[in-house]
């Protein structure tokens, strides 16, 4: 057994966050792709000899993610590839997705707490405010998008036999 | 606003949800292998409950304690829940399908999360005002998240250390959690009840 030592390599996080997905359908110069829902390790490729099965692996939820890349490699049906998403996109998404929304929610409420100090008017006023919070979300989740941040891209094909890791 | 700001590190990191309450253990272990995943999964947890605990109350003051069916609370506690992923998931995919491609997975996986219940059923034993009550959901979720992405810093880390192969995995990833949980023993001398 070997013991610790100090010889610790430098610590630096990978630039891309990967990911497994698999070519379901190439339209002219467009591949759809779906991804490997290892995350709940029920859909990854050890799923059929891995006793970890989690829930969500419904095949329609996956079908729902189905997202398309541009066909540059010539992938084939059945082809299973690695895509990967820019580090802190997720991030971004988070934010965009959940705090804007939950910070005019809660502005709000604090507002009418602060006005009115009654329960129902909180409340009224919270459900308001998420209503803006969800348009402003919109924006910025097609700025995102329009800067091509949310979409994931093709980075190699993925070896056979490479599978989840179940730590 | 004392008793708010009282309220609000009480919840977050005196009583903290994981590591004071035990509650959402699974994806504290399960979603922690990178920083980003625990951001995504912290901040859909702290929606998720914020906007659960408050239809929660609602349900509990307007329906429950008026008709004396407190008896029906855990199941009525549990459809809320499922409903506020539900509409979360709804708003997601309209809002933005691209953000609903890549934060749909971490949704389903809230609905089975422990510390959600378990925020709801807190709140209504501390009889609280729906402000209150709100307040200390949020507080409550963003420990939730506090402690989601330390521990997958820390994991992130362990990652690239020379481990011993008797420890490596989740045996160091308890040790771990466990010297997290007593580093978070230290706020328990705040008074803050």
């Amino acid at each position: 057994m070997r013991l610790p030592t100090d010889e610790v390599p430098a610590f630096s996080a990978p630039t891309m966050v990967e990911g497994f997905a698999r070519v379901v359908a190439v339209e002219g110069g467009v591949a759809w792709l779906e991804p490997e829902q290892t995350s709940s390790c029920g859909s990854c490729a050890s799923s059929s000899v891995c006793g970890a099965k989690g829930i969500g692996t419904a095949a329609s939820r996956l079908a729902a993610r189905r997202f398309r890349l541009d066909n540059h490699a010539g992938l084939v049906v059945g082809e299973r590839v690695v895509v990967g998403i820019r580090e802190n996109t997720l991030v971004k998404a988070s934010l965009t997705a959940y705090a804007i929304p939950l910070a005019a929610m809660l502005g709000a409420g604090a507002v009418a707490q602060w006005a009115a100090g009654s329960d129902g008017i909180t409340m009224a006023a919270m459900v308001a405010g998420l209503l803006p919070g969800l348009g402003i979300a919109r924006l910025s989740a097609g700025l995102l998008s329009s800067r091509g941040d949310l979409s994931p891209r093709f980075l190699r094909r993925a070896n056979v036999g490479v599978v989840c890791k179940i730590s | 606003m004392k008793e708010y700001v009282l309220l609000i590190v009480g919840a977050a990191l005196v009583n903290n949800v994981i590591l004071a309450r035990f509650l959402g253990l699974c994806s504290f272990m399960g979603v922690t292998t990178r920083i980003d995943t625990a951001i995504g999964m912290g901040m859909a947890t702290t929606f998720v409950i914020t906007v659960s605990s408050m239809a929660d109350w609602a349900v509990e003051a307007y329906l429950l304690e008026p008709f004396g069916l407190g008896y029906l609370r855990t199941v009525t506690f549990i459809l809320v829940i499922a409903a506020a992923v539900q509409f979360t998931e709804m708003t997601v995919k309209k809002v933005s399908p691209a953000l609903f491609q890549m934060l749909g997975i971490y949704l389903p996986l809230i609905t089975t999360n422990c510390a959600v219940l378990g925020v709801a059923l807190l709140l209504v034993a501390g009889r609280m005002s729906f402000i209150a009550s709100t307040l200390f959901a949020f507080a409550s979720s963003i420990g939730y998240t506090l402690v989601m992405v330390i521990f997958a810093g820390l994991r992130e880390r362990l990652a690239l250390a020379n481990v011993p192969r008797l420890f490596a995995g989740p045996p160091i990833g308890f040790i771990v959690a466990s010297l997290l949980a007593l580093a978070f023993m230290g706020f328990s001398g705040m008074s803050t009840n």
